[in-house]
């Protein structure tokens, strides 16, 4: 009938699979941070601009306008090497993002459908029917024991209630 | 000599000046008497088309004559009055003679009047001028009378022409709407893009959710043997419901979310929609409330068998 510890297995797992989600976003930037070569030419480039600002600033207008006007060139230049690389970037991590979320996404199907699979026709525990009386039928879908509580409610409950605990503990962490 | 000559072009001109004004005053007044028929005719019903054939060598005429009314007027009393060919979006009265206001663009009656505003106007280029036989009409006035009018009555060609215009303003305050569910779902995207979307949990849930708890507790002690456990669960609920008076009501901010927008926008009224969201807000309460009370009490049914302290 019912292995002993079903019921801990599809809790584990559901954890599991809203522990992931919550480190999705961390994970893809990890990611997107390992595949990115150029990072380093960002903050080069960063740090020139704040140079050559600085040099602008100390430089007079009316006295050295020559100096001013290409330095000001220069600046432009590199702010808009700047913008396209962080462009770049940016599109990179979107696209590495979104290939995390599908991957993950597809595992998670395939975890819960081999669950299913594995318990279809054996409850993850059984109570007295009359205990779940009138919903007994409901509870025990699909397997179809009297007082057995299917995979598919059980999955639904610790579903719900792991996203509740997370929430809890999120509220909690950003108070 | 000049003192004397400049006395007389004075004189002159200001007679012109007041024979300008009389002829304008009189134009004034004719269209005034008149201005029941031309109502008649800017609506469409038919006169008898003998009248047509006078005056049609004077088309161009008629025509001088009614931008003159149209540009004496407007220099007299509205210098600043928008145009008429589109007044979809005024915001002033259109009528100086009589006190009447501009009733709101979404009202089916301004959009008959706008309607017929515009196929009044005649100041268009290349628009059907109605017939000259008669004196060219004062457009103006007659919008206004015609605004009156159509207050009390509405005339049958008014619905058919009325229509296409109505179904514009429709159209344009759908958009409008549109725009504004717009605006207000891309400021919120970035707030849910941020961080991970938690459920805001106020004094009353978290009385729920620590209450259903206890009871599962409870009723896997002491209450199983005898009923089921959904008997206790469903008085617990009824008892919420007494009890929710008595906590601080948190006033839910209601996000604009895709579904909302849509349904707004298919014209379902704010009112249902949120009072919808509600309902489907308290389902999810009492959803929640069940799981983690099943949740419990399965999890102490099986802590129980572990201990191996009870048989069920």
């Amino acid at each position: 009938m019912a292995a002993g510890y079903a019921w801990f297995l599809v809790l584990g797992s559901v954890f599991l699979c809203n522990l992931m989600k919550t480190f999705l976003s961390t994970l893809s930037s990890l990611l997107s941070k390992m595949i990115q070569k150029d990072a380093e030419q960002e903050s080069e480039m960063r740090t020139e601009i704040q140079g050559m600002k600085m040099e602008q600033s100390s430089i007079s207008m009316m006295d050295e306008f020559a100096k001013y006007a290409r330095l000001e060139r220069k600046i432009n230049k590199t702010t808009d090497k700047l913008k396209t690389h962080v462009k770049s970037r940016t599109a990179q991590q979107a696209k590495v993002k979104w290939v995390v979320n599908i991957v993950f996404y597809i595992a998670q199907a395939a975890l819960m459908v081999s669950l299913i699979w594995k318990y279809y026709s054996d409850p993850v525990t059984v109570v007295p029917s009359r205990w779940i009386a009138p919903v007994e039928r409901l509870v025990a879908f699909p397997t179809g024991v009297p007082g057995g509580v299917g995979i598919t409610c059980w999955l639904v409950v610790c579903n719900k209630v792991v996203t509740l605990g997370f929430n809890v503990f999120n509220q909690r962490s950003q108070l | 000599m000049d003192t004397g000559g400049d006395t007389s072009e004075e004189a002159t001109g200001s007679s012109t000046m007041s024979a300008a004004q009389r002829r304008a005053e009189m134009r004034r007044r004719k269209l005034l008497l008149n201005s029941e028929d031309r109502l008649n005719r800017i609506v469409g019903f038919a006169k008898n088309g003998s009248d047509n054939n006078g005056t049609k060598a004077q088309p161009n005429r008629c025509r001088a004559q009614r931008v003159d009314i149209i540009m004496s007027r407007r220099a007299s009393r509205r210098p600043a009055e928008p145009r008429f060919h589109l007044d979809l979006d005024r915001t002033e009265p259109w009528s100086p003679s009589s006190s009447s206001q501009r009733p709101s663009p979404f009202l089916p009656e301004s959009s008959a009047l706008s309607s017929l505003s515009h196929t009044a106007t005649p100041e268009r280029r290349g628009s059907p001028l109605p017939d000259c036989s008669e004196p060219p009409p004062a457009v103006e006035d007659d919008v206004g009378a015609l605004r009156q009018r159509l207050k009390g009555e509405r005339a049958p060609s008014d619905n058919i022409s009325g229509s296409p215009r109505r179904g514009l303003q429709n159209y344009l305050s759908r958009f409008d709407d549109a725009m504004k569910l717009r605006g207000q779902l891309a400021s919120e995207k970035p707030t849910q893009d941020g961080g991970v979307e938690t459920e805001e949990f106020d004094p009353f849930r978290v009385f729920r959710l620590v209450g259903s708890i206890l009871l599962a507790v409870f009723v896997r002690m002491f209450v199983c043997k005898y009923l089921s456990i959904f008997a206790p669960f469903l008085t617990l609920e009824l008892a919420y419901m007494g009890l929710s008076k008595y906590f601080p009501k948190v006033e839910k901010k209601t996000k604009t979310t895709v579904l909302t927008a849509a349904l707004l926008l298919s014209g379902i009224p704010a009112e249902v929609i949120n009072r919808s969201m509600d309902t489907y807000r308290r389902m999810g309460d009492v959803f929640s409330d069940l799981c983690l009370y099943f949740f419990t009490f399965v999890l102490c049914h099986e802590l129980l068998l572990l201990c191996g302290s009870e048989t069920p």
